[in-house]
């Protein structure tokens, strides 16, 4: 781990640079530019805002915020996730020329969509606004869930991109997965919508304590437990931890299957 | 004179490529399978040389010589299955086109990366910036992507990026070829200047012509061994009579 943060530190400015690159270029050649990262999440509030307070109504006091919520942290998360999957295959010529540190590639695809996904979290203030939704002081708690959420997703990361370099299935399958993952985790609900005998299920997905602490940040406006801070930042470190230790000890085989 | 480059007994083995399952299908039904096929291919078969500051050298080679693996060892893309490789000085690898380079940002954009993926930092970078500019010579197609680019402009851009940057040891791997007369003059000025300055290059190619105007030194690959070392006149006639001898 501590040669991680070694690594990161002495890359910062690369990562950095190729985060920035992955944005520039899925921007590139439209009008609007960079613009589309805070109007493509605004869009996508406003649809959901209204059909859930128009057409389809809920008995969840402003069923959009409470969706929104934790719809834009899983987003992060299934992004971040499906674009660094292929970061190591996708810079195959670059392996084979230069000695890189292998960790870039997939910090930053997460670093570009993080970006991102604190960009869209403007839009989403001007739609609290515009609905005259209380904002709560918790939102200063959100960094807690916002560490989780990233070392989370950094864990998966390195492993499925380690994964994805001596079996090409892996990405098809993270696709698959993350489809069947979104429904099993608290976005579209929260857990004690579910019947008693399915919670105990759901309490072992480590999406429930980071998708809850936005929740409860958000729209709640209460802090969650401290057992749920605990668990939702010891899952985030354990499985970045566990995550890394595959990729450190795959990397240096990488570079002849890729 | 100290020494930059120095390969010890150097063995490099691969797996072949082709029988490794690429996929899980692949691998459960090798599960069934009892001769697995898994074949191992010598590149190098222990070889051992020094490279000095200040010298040019050439590796010239028929194709699955072994050229190509021992320049990604000075690169340290990988390390050698056995034997040691020992470099000093900071490697820069000229890079290719899809490689280091995003066809889609302009070629500005494209020096902070690639010369950032060299290992240098923004600042160094920038000190250099108009410097790398000038010598590609592109003029206002610096700020256009570099897919618009035709392969000459493209390859003056990574050399100059790669030589700008004031590496230690230069690799440079064929591509010298394709600019034209008066960029590969200003190429060859470069390249002595490099030499005067105590730097190393290592230069590998098919052409017997580049390699004879650029090297003090070539080593001939064959099978993964050295075949000859020496002045480029005497290893390139003997490189000739092994291409043209009857296989």
């Amino acid at each position: 781990m501590w040669q991680l943060f070694q690594e990161i530190h002495k890359n910062r400015e690369l990562i950095w640079a190729l985060a920035l690159k992955e944005l520039r270029v899925r921007y590139k050649r439209s009008a609007l530019g960079f613009i589309w990262a805070l109007l493509n999440p605004l869009m996508m509030m406003v649809i959901l805002t209204v059909v859930f307070s128009t057409i389809m109504r809920f008995a969840v006091d402003h069923y959009a915020i409470f969706l929104i919520s934790a719809l834009l942290p899983w987003t992060f998360f299934s992004q971040a996730l499906s674009y660094s999957v292929e970061s190591i295959v996708m810079n195959a010529e670059l392996l084979k020329k230069i000695r890189v540190a292998k960790s870039i590639f997939p910090l930053a695809a997460l670093v570009a969509n993080m970006i991102n996904f604190l960009l869209s979290l403007l839009p989403l203030l001007l739609i609290l606004v515009f609905l005259r939704f209380p904002f709560h002081w918790t939102w200063i708690y959100l960094p807690i869930p916002l560490i989780s959420l990233f070392f989370f997703t950094a864990g998966c990361a390195f492993f499925f991109a380690a994964a994805n370099v001596f079996f090409r299935d892996v990405s098809h399958i993270v696709q698959i997965v993350l489809s069947g993952w979104f429904y099993l985790s608290p976005v579209l609900y929260s857990i004690d919508f579910l019947p008693q005998k399915y919670r105990l299920l759901l309490r072992f997905n480590p999406m429930l304590y980071i998708l809850n602490g936005f929740r409860m940040a958000i729209y709640y406006g209460h802090l969650p437990t401290l057992q749920n801070m605990a668990a939702s930042l010891s899952l985030g470190a354990i499985t970045l931890l566990l995550g890394y230790s595959v990729f450190r000890r795959f990397e240096r085989t990488f570079v002849f299957y890729v | 004179m100290s020494t930059r480059i120095h390969f010890e007994n150097v063995v490099q083995r691969y797996r072949v490529i082709r029988e490794r399952p690429d996929s899980l299908r692949e691998a459960f039904t090798k599960v069934f399978r009892h001769n697995s096929g898994v074949r191992d291919f010598l590149a190098l078969t222990g070889i051992s040389f020094a490279v000095q500051d200040g010298e040019i050298l050439g590796l010239i080679g028929r194709n699955g010589s072994g050229k190509s693996t021992a320049l990604k060892l000075i690169a340290g893309v990988f390390e050698p299955t056995s034997g040691k490789v020992e470099i000093v000085g900071k490697v820069a690898p000229m890079i290719e086109l899809g490689a280091g380079f995003h066809p889609d940002l302009t070629g500005r954009e494209n020096i902070v990366i690639n010369g950032l993926i060299l290992g240098f930092s923004r600042e160094e970078i920038m000190a250099k910036e108009q410097a790398i500019i000038d010598f590609a010579g592109l003029g206002e197609f610096i700020d256009s992507p570099v897919k618009q680019y035709s392969s000459g402009m493209f390859m003056r851009l990574a050399f100059s990026i790669a030589t700008e940057i004031d590496p230690e040891i230069l690799l440079i791997d064929e591509i010298l070829s394709v600019g034209d007369a008066e960029f590969q003059e200003k190429c060859e000025a470069r390249i002595r200047d490099f030499r005067r300055r105590g730097k190393t290059i290592v230069f590998v190619s098919h052409s017997s012509a580049s390699v004879r105007a650029i090297c003090d030194r070539v080593i001939l690959l064959d099978h993964g061994k050295i075949l000859a070392d020496g002045s480029p006149n005497q290893v390139i006639e003997r490189y000739e009579n092994l291409v043209h001898q009857p296989a």
